[in-house]
């Protein structure tokens, strides 16, 4: 099948280009490019074709392998280009809020001034030409590299500013528990958002998540000042 | 200043306009920055000043040099090395890249064709450093790649799509740019599809604003940061690495499919080359 339309292929270029010797279609084991849908394609190129270094270890204990394999919501927000209609929203909403779990004892701020190093942290997870050791030092929020968050400091801007955060929405139950969904699955109330899963995906520890919280939420935080 | 007000009138009504190494890329970026607003484009007024004595004219320099001199086990120039444009036809070629190449049968970025031309002409052994060692100023890559793109200083980027390969690669490039994967679920659309918005500090270029986009594809530049002249491939390394995805292996087919969309977005707009960035 697959030679047949390599063969197919080849003539077709023969014909049409003339004096066509070198076939990229004749080389052995690899599909013809040109008759793949561009999906099948990039899907292809990504995990077949030898484009990336798909057998490093990462941090999570896997290869790079599996996070470049994409799960049921990379897929979905990236075919609707992170615009997905009702139905798929409220799967995504559904399937977001399933995942979220709740510390034992309710959501509890921790630390502000631990939660402040941990949202303008940008260390963890890398792989690549220079991975990150986490032995040296624990992952962090990199919450900064899109939202402003204290006043001191210039944050990005993808994400909406944080900045004053606990004093517009004060330190209640129901704030506490959005903050931690937000921080937990974000498509939990926005779908395809943006913003990473820091819980859901297992990259921040419970304790860091509530250090982040307290640096959001506590009025004594430079947040909130 | 008529020569001035010529290029503006070209780059407005989009005209090509021919390439000028003598000309100092940073006039290119002055027409951008004059023919759209831009948060992007103008956030550095430092970079503007530096770029008149920008170090990566140096690389081009040595690049040059490189290029007609005798070298390998074959003793032989890269003078009959074919950037798409014929053989030693430099002018224009690498605004034309990535593009099909018959004698290989692949669609090749500029890196990957120098690869392909110092191992077959001038006879290097694919580890020899001179062909494997891809990043810093003082590389041949680097000064080899650099020397080639200034030779498309000022014009349009202008990737073929007449080969059906160039066409397929372009179209994976794109679904590969909005590709969410990895631990923070990112694509190169999370970043790169919004105006005026901001990582940290830095402004972000937007692919759609192909006016942004031209100098964001405008490699090689000398990266303050670094204090190197980086390539294309480079800084697809470097975003890879903030995603926490896997690493891209240089020259790749899927490293060659998203420069292919990333310099078709930047159709009919000024390559400034070389370019220096933050």
């Amino acid at each position: 099948m697959m030679l047949n339309n390599m063969t197919r292929f080849a003539t077709v270029l023969t014909l049409s280009l003339g004096a066509y010797t070198t076939s990229h279609a004749a080389e052995p084991g690899k599909p013809d490019y040109t008759k793949m849908s561009a999906e099948a394609l990039a899907e292809h190129l990504v995990l077949e074709s030898g484009s990336f270094d798909l057998d490093q270890p990462t941090q999570e204990g896997g290869t790079a392998r599996e996070r470049m394999i994409q799960d049921d919501l990379q897929k979905l927000c990236s075919q609707t280009r992170n615009k997905p209609n009702a139905e798929q929203a409220g799967q995504i909403v559904t399937a977001a809020r399933a995942s979220i779990q709740y510390p034992e004892g309710g959501i509890s701020l921790g630390d502000w001034q631990k939660g402040g190093d941990l949202a303008w942290g940008g260390f963890g997870y890398r792989i690549g030409h220079n991975p990150d050791d986490h032995s040296q030092r624990d992952p962090s929020g990199n919450c900064y590299n899109c939202h402003a968050l204290s006043p001191q400091r210039t944050g990005g801007d993808i994400g909406p500013s944080l900045t004053g955060y606990g004093i517009i929405r004060g330190d209640t139950e129901a704030t506490r528990r959005f903050v931690y969904d937000m921080i937990y699955n974000p498509h939990a109330y926005f779908p395809c958002t943006h913003m990473p899963r820091m819980g859901a995906k297992g990259l921040l520890t419970q304790e860091a998540i509530a250090d982040i919280m307290a640096y959001l939420l506590d009025p004594e935080s430079p947040v909130n000042k | 200043m008529i020569r001035h007000a010529l290029l503006v009138l070209a780059v407005t009504i989009g005209v090509p306009v021919h390439a000028d190494p003598s000309q100092n890329p940073v006039e290119v970026l002055k027409e951008l920055i004059n023919s759209v607003d831009s948060a992007y484009l103008t956030q550095s007024d430092q970079n503007l000043m530096m770029m008149e004595d920008n170090p990566a004219l140096w690389t081009v320099e040595e690049g040059k040099a490189l290029f007609h001199a005798k070298r390998g086990p074959k003793n032989v120039s890269l003078e009959t090395c074919d950037f798409g444009m014929g053989p030693g036809k430099l002018e224009g070629a690498y605004a034309a890249m990535p593009r099909y190449f018959k004698d290989t049968g692949k669609v090749m970025d500029l890196e990957t064709r120098l690869v392909h031309c110092m191992t077959t002409i001038q006879g290097f052994p694919a580890d020899d450093p001179a062909v494997k060692k891809l990043h810093g100023s003082d590389t041949d890559h680097m000064k080899l790649q650099s020397y080639i793109a200034a030779q498309s200083n000022g014009m349009p980027w202008n990737p073929p799509m007449d080969h059906p390969l160039e066409k397929a690669m372009r179209d994976a490039g794109e679904v590969i740019f909005y590709r969410r994967a990895g631990s923070l679920d990112m694509s190169c659309q999370t970043c790169h599809s919004v105006t005026g918005k901001r990582i940290r500090a830095s402004v972000l270029p937007n692919v759609y604003v192909p006016q942004e986009w031209s100098k964001a594809i405008s490699w090689p530049a000398f990266r303050v940061g670094h204090q190197e002249t980086r390539s294309s491939q480079h800084r697809l390394r470097g975003c890879y690495w903030q995603m926490r995805k896997a690493g891209p292996v240089a020259g790749s087919p899927a490293t060659i499919a998203v420069l292919s969309f990333w310099t078709d977005m930047a159709r009919g707009q000024p390559a400034i080359l070389p370019d220096m960035k933050r």
